[in-house]
């Protein structure tokens, strides 16, 4: 049931080889097609989670994610990265889902603790593991508390890694703009940990 | 809360300099700043801990063969939900029908009872069917796929 995945699981690959595979799968190779899939499915679906709270939603939104990639390959420039796209890709699915269920971009996830329930608990493990491990969980809750728009920047930055330049192509914003959102944001997020009773 | 610190950066500096996403020269005056500043400090430290356990965090994903057993599209899933209650209503017609007539033409009491019966049998089974499919659908979608 559970399988574990590297915090960021497309870090690493190159960009030449990336492209290399974007140019395959273009021209219908099938094979560079299911090795695009399988490498970004799984952060692509990570998103969706974090922004969604719910597996099954999640689930929804990375497969219809990753059919827009493929049937919108013709127009991606293959010099550019293909995670920030496929993120912007996965942002408006889940947009155009809280659309269809008329809940605003706003709000925060419907069903409190649903996001702490999707993280994998450590194994028996020393006292500061569970520590940390309590502390993942209260960073969880409180990020489910936050409104989407202030999520998904501490999402983007800190769980999937992405640069500054990613994160302004994925939010659609000016680059100028990303590191102060980001400030409030965490700021927010902390202010939800202090709430919920970590610095008493 | 540093206001009153004496910083002479705006406050975000602290997340672009957690992020080493600044340029040299505000690096440099963060650094210095942060070596008089307690409060700026103890700001810093917490927001590196908080990223710390986002970045460490492991979560639940699906399998590999959940994801290719799984419905492909919004649309083939909103037509199978619309497939089966269809199914249903026909199945349902049908035999109405079907009985309905029967019962019309039969001409003693033996075979409208064994009518009576089958129908009753038929509606029982439809109606635990259609339970099923309507908790299947609530509850998991891919059970059906799974097993
Ligand atoms: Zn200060």
């Amino acid at each position: 049931m559970v399988e574990r995945q590297p915090p960021v699981a497309a870090r690493g690959d190159t960009a030449e080889s990336e492209s290399a595979l974007i140019d395959l799968a273009r021209a219908g190779h099938t094979d560079a097609r299911e090795t695009l899939a399988q490498r970004y499915r799984q952060p692509a679906y990570l998103l969706a989670v974090q922004m969604l709270g719910n597996r099954d939603d999640a689930m929804d939104v990375t497969q219809d994610a990753m059919l827009r990639f493929f049937t919108t390959l013709d127009s991606f420039d293959s010099e550019r990265r293909v995670q920030p796209w496929l993120f912007t890709i996965v942002r408006n699915q889940v947009r155009d889902l809280w659309r269809r269920r008329r809940r605003r971009p706003g709000d925060s996830a419907p069903d409190a603790d649903s996001l702490t329930s999707q993280l994998v608990a450590p194994g028996p493990s020393p006292e500061a593991d569970l520590r940390r491990q309590q502390l993942r969980e209260e960073v969880w809750r409180a990020m489910d508390k936050l409104p989407a728009e202030k999520r998904e920047i501490i999402v983007l930055r800190d769980f999937h890694d992405l640069a500054y330049n990613d994160i302004a192509q994925v939010l659609g914003i000016p680059i100028g703009t990303v590191m102060s959102r980001l400030h409030g944001a965490r700021r927010q997020l902390r202010a939800r940990l202090e709430e919920g009773g970590r610095h008493a | 809360m540093p206001d009153a610190c004496g910083r002479t950066f705006d406050e975000a500096f602290l997340s672009g300099y957690l992020d080493q996403a600044l340029v040299q020269g505000d690096e440099q005056r963060v650094r210095v700043h942060l070596e008089d500043c307690v409060s700026c400090r103890a700001l810093l430290e917490d927001l590196a801990s908080v990223r710390d356990a986002t970045m460490s965090s492991t979560f639940d994903i699906p399998r590999d063969d959940e994801w290719s057993e799984a419905p492909r599209t919004g649309t083939s899933r909103l037509l199978r939900g619309l497939g089966w209650p269809l199914v249903t209503a026909w199945i349902v017609v049908v035999i109405g029908f079907g009985l309905w007539e029967t019962w019309q033409d039969a001409d003693n009491l033996f075979e409208r009872l064994l009518l009576v019966g089958g129908l009753s049998g038929v509606s029982l089974l439809l109606i635990s069917a259609f339970l099923d499919r309507r908790h299947a659908m609530q509850t998991d979608r891919y059970r059906e796929v799974r097993k």
